[in-house]
């Protein structure tokens, strides 16, 4: 097992290697000038080459960029993850501000997608190709069709003009104000869990039905176990790997959907902060947000991995 | 009638009489002798007092972008910085709130101009406290214009223009600052420099502390009526009255509370519209509208300095450097129709060259009548094919780059003069849609046929924007245009005292642009607020755009 550890620690520390790398580089390349958010329009057009230079110099950007990737490095490790262009702020300030909020709405959305998603796809595999069945797939297709962040926009309409309401427009913490924080929270976790559980829901639908025709389900039903104990205690178990590991995935959706769907519902955590870096130019800020979101996937992608261990004693790790 | 002279006529004019009112006129001619010259001195006891009616206390909760991409008023040129810290900050004159135009004092308690207009002299009040508790004296006045008018290496400051003039500016004493001109500029056109909201009063220390650079200073020491308490990256500024504020009995609010909500967003409609905000600024149209129709609301739209217009690489492309193209293309703008594309996203008005509700330009009547800004543009149009023929341009343009920045104004705009060009002028241009920083960067380059963005200007005045926009060599000329006529013509408004003298030659200069066009107007910005009616004491209906009165100090909630 720790040899399978270390194992895969090699290969999540290679993996981030290239995101950080690769981040790095087309951050660098892709056009557009940073200079002209931190100096405005006219500013922008006001400068001369000499205070270009002076500016790119206190940015740190007129280094060579191996210079500029190993002292990145160097405050990742150091914990600080660099400085935003504009105000100063560090990263890790923003991170630690915004990701809670963040944290809760994937979090939350995993949840709801499994809340909603196993009940229906165990009803619907049940009793296959029947009504329930049917409404079943039409609403999860439904739901995988409908974009995120349309749906967090209709929602904010239609509260606001039917209840004249509007969440809170600044972050409150669940330890400062839970009611607050949940009023944030909720509607980019159901909005982002809806469309996850629909895929739950169709993937636990599938591997039930193929587990339903196994043998041992046969012989259960033989030994006149009723219905829903098959399902449950026998069935279910053995059909969860694959939503586990879908699960996985999801949380990659989940991660990139946020940033629309955050941006739908005014919610200020780490995905809208993104969404402002890249339009700013703040590539110090883009990096660090994206190698964070690579971080928690390939993260919970190894979790993933290993609870195979913890639910299917077959599997071991040498 | 009663006559108004005829008590002068029939009065009886005796040696004694006669000589005591020779007395009385004599010794009023020494008195005013020594009176500054008239006009010297414009509303030198304006300056604005607490108003006995206005009730103190509460918190004012305003919407406005505040995300600043850094915190030095001076260098920036963006809403961002100067809707959430003006508030802490004074200048030397200003706009007074009332109405948006008058100059009024500010920290200068009355100034002296010299006959000779060559010598600004402004005397600050006594007893004026930075937060920190330090004494404005007329060295911090000195520091933060040497700044501006000569800004050091690597600090770039939009506003360096207006002082171009300003020589020497010397601190006569603590409370007495000269400013000396090389070349007289007209007055309104000084004053209003001096009177910009973005010109606000620093620490000659703070600058120095910080060798003249407070980018990445958040909370540097000001005069003005609020103090900061804290802020949050993007999300809020808040600011307690401050109690030793030298305006006495202002502000009336004890707290303000600046939200973080981008201009024309959803996000500042929804939070104005469900009370969490009491006032916002940069509405949406269709917010605003639903705001109008709300009881307990007032909605009120002004004039911004914005024009927003495209440009016609004159270097990159040959046709596109014949005057008679550009005034086809010119021509061939259904301008009303532009105006309503963008009704529901952005509010607009149809323009020239020069501001349409400047004083100076041809009134908006007059302007309507003219070809390229009619409802009817057949005739426009008949005019821009004929140009286009005699250039020999007849059969059209292909293959035309058009920038587009990645602003929902400029998309719908961009495939309306796309369809317009075609249409009118068989010109055929294809649309580049990029991010504003890729956007600047390809205009600087030159790496266009035609952009189209949006450009500001500081004063209304022509010669603040004449250079930049259409100067030879100007920051923001990206077609790269000349005109020695015009730029004759420019540099006479510069220098041209008297205000009936420039009027002729702005109109001079509007005829020359009209038939050489150094860029097309699309439109002039409006801007669109909206407040509960528990706001009191703001109307910005007449006022220039929002970079001059912005720090609530007039404000108070009922």
């Amino acid at each position: 097992m720790r040899k399978y550890l270390a194992r895969r620690a090699v290969y999540a520390a290679v993996t981030l290697l290239g995101v950080s790398l690769s981040i790095f580089i087309v951050l660098r390349v892709l056009p557009g000038d940073p200079l002209v958010a931190i100096l405005g329009v006219e500013g922008h057009a006001r400068m001369t080459p000499a205070d270009r230079v002076r500016i790119m110099a206190d940015l740190g950007l007129s280094d060579p960029l191996p210079v500029q990737y190993v002292r990145w490095l160097g405050d990742i490790g150091a914990g600080r993850l660099g400085k935003s262009f504009f105000r100063g702020d560090t990263v890790a300030e923003l991170i630690l501000h915004r990701g809670p909020i963040s944290a809760e709405i994937g979090v939350l959305a995993l949840f709801i997608s499994w809340l909603v998603g196993m009940p229906v796809g165990i009803l619907s595999a049940f009793k296959p190709n029947g009504v329930p069945d049917a409404v079943a797939r039409a609403v999860s297709v439904l739901f995988i069709a409908i974009p995120g962040f349309w749906l967090g926009m209709l929602i904010v309409l239609a509260l606001l003009f039917w209840f004249g309401y509007k969440g809170p427009i600044t972050i409150v913490h669940f330890w400062n104000d839970p009611w607050q924080n949940a009023q944030l929270v909720l509607g980019p976790g159901i909005v982002l869990g809806l469309a996850q559980g629909a895929y739950i829901a169709r993937m636990s639908r599938s591997c039930l039905l193929e587990v339903i025709g196994e043998d041992f389900v046969r012989t259960a039903r033989a030994k006149g176990l009723r219905e829903g104990l098959i399902v449950m205690r026998h069935a279910l178990p053995n059909a969860l790997l694959p939503v586990i590991t879908i699960s996985g995935v999801l949380l990659g959706f989940v991660l990139g959907g946020s940033v629309a769907v955050e941006q739908a519902f005014g919610v200020p955590g780490l995905g809208r902060a993104l969404v402002t870096a890249v339009i700013e130019r703040d590539i110090i800020v883009v990096q660090n947000l994206v190698l964070l979101y690579a971080l928690i996937f390939v993260v919970v992608n190894v979790l993933v991995d290993l609870s195979y261990a913890w639910l299917d004693p077959r599997i071991r790790y040498g | 009638m009663s006559d108004p002279y005829s008590e002068i006529r029939s009065a009886r004019l005796d040696r004694r009489s006669f000589l005591k009112r020779t007395g009385v006129a004599g010794a009023a001619a020494i008195v005013a002798s020594r009176l500054p010259v008239p006009g010297a001195a414009v509303a030198q006891d304006a300056t604005l007092r607490a108003d006995a009616a206005a009730k103190r206390g509460g918190t004012l909760r305003y919407g406005i972008l505040s995300a600043a991409a850094h915190f030095d008023v001076h260098q920036s040129g963006t809403v961002a910085n100067i809707g959430p810290q003006s508030p802490m900050y004074d200048t030397l004159l200003r706009r007074s709130p009332r109405d948006g135009q008058t100059i009024i004092p500010d920290l200068a308690q009355r100034w002296e101009i010299a006959p000779d207009g060559k010598k600004y002299t402004f005397h600050l009040r006594r007893g004026v406290k930075f937060h920190d508790g330090a004494e404005l004296t007329a060295e911090d006045v000195k520091a933060t214009y040497e700044r501006i008018a000569r800004p050091p290496k690597g600090v770039v400051i939009p506003r360096t223009p207006l002082f171009a003039t300003v020589g020497d500016i010397v601190a006569v004493d603590p409370y007495r600052v000269e400013f000396r001109l090389t070349e007289p500029r007209p007055k309104p056109f000084m004053l209003g420099a001096f009177a910009s909201g973005w010109n606000i009063i620093v620490r000659k220390k703070t600058l120095e502390e910080h060798q003249g650079n407070l980018r990445q200073v958040m909370n540097y020491p000001g005069t003005g009526p609020f103090k900061h308490v804290s802020r949050q990256d993007k999300e809020v500024w808040i600011m307690e009255r401050n109690p030793n504020y030298w305006n006495k009995g202002l502000p009336y609010v004890d707290r303000l509370e600046i939200y973080n909500l981008p201009p024309f967003s959803p996000e500042l409609g929804s939070s104005f519209l469900s009370g969490k905000v009491d006032y916002a600024r940069l509405l949406d149209p269709v917010s605003w509208r639903k705001a109008k129709e709300m009881p307990g609301v007032t909605a009120a739209a002004f004039n911004q300095s914005v024009i927003q217009a495209f440009w016609t690489n004159m270097q990159k492309n040959k046709a596109l450097a014949d005057p008679r193209v550009r005034r086809a293309i010119h021509l061939a703008m259904d301008r009303h129709t532009l105006v309503e594309v963008v009704k529901d996203t952005a509010p607009m008005q149809v323009g020239g060259f020069v501001y349409p509700f400047h004083e100076m330009s041809t009134p908006r009547p007059e302007l309507e009548k003219r070809l390229g800004y009619q409802k009817d543009v057949t005739p426009a149009v008949q005019e821009a094919r004929r140009l286009m023929k005699e250039a020999g341009y007849a059969n059209g343009l292909r293959n035309l780059d058009f920038v587009v920045r990645d602003i929902a104004s400029f998309k719908l705009w961009a495939v309306a003069i796309q369809a317009m060009l075609k249409e009118h002028l068989n010109i055929e241009a294809n649309l580049r849609v990029v991010q504003t920083s890729v956007w600047f960067e390809e205009a600087a380059a030159g790496n266009f046929d035609l952009a189209i963005s949006a450009i500001v200007s500081t004063l209304m005045d022509p010669s603040d924007y004449f250079t930049a926009w259409y100067g030879k060599d100007g920051p923001q000329n990206y077609s790269r245009w000349t005109n020695p006529a015009f730029h004759d013509v420019a540099s006479q408004i510069e220098r041209e005292l008297d205000d009936s003298k420039r009027k002729t030659l702005v109109r001079k200069a509007e005829d020359l642009l009209e038939q050489d066009p150094p860029l097309i107007p699309v439109a002039y910005e409006q801007i669109y607020d909206a407040w509960s009616n528990k706001v009191k004491g703001q109307n910005p209906s007449t006022y220039f755009g929002i970079y001059d009165v912005v720090r609530w100090d007039q404000v108070w909630l009922g």
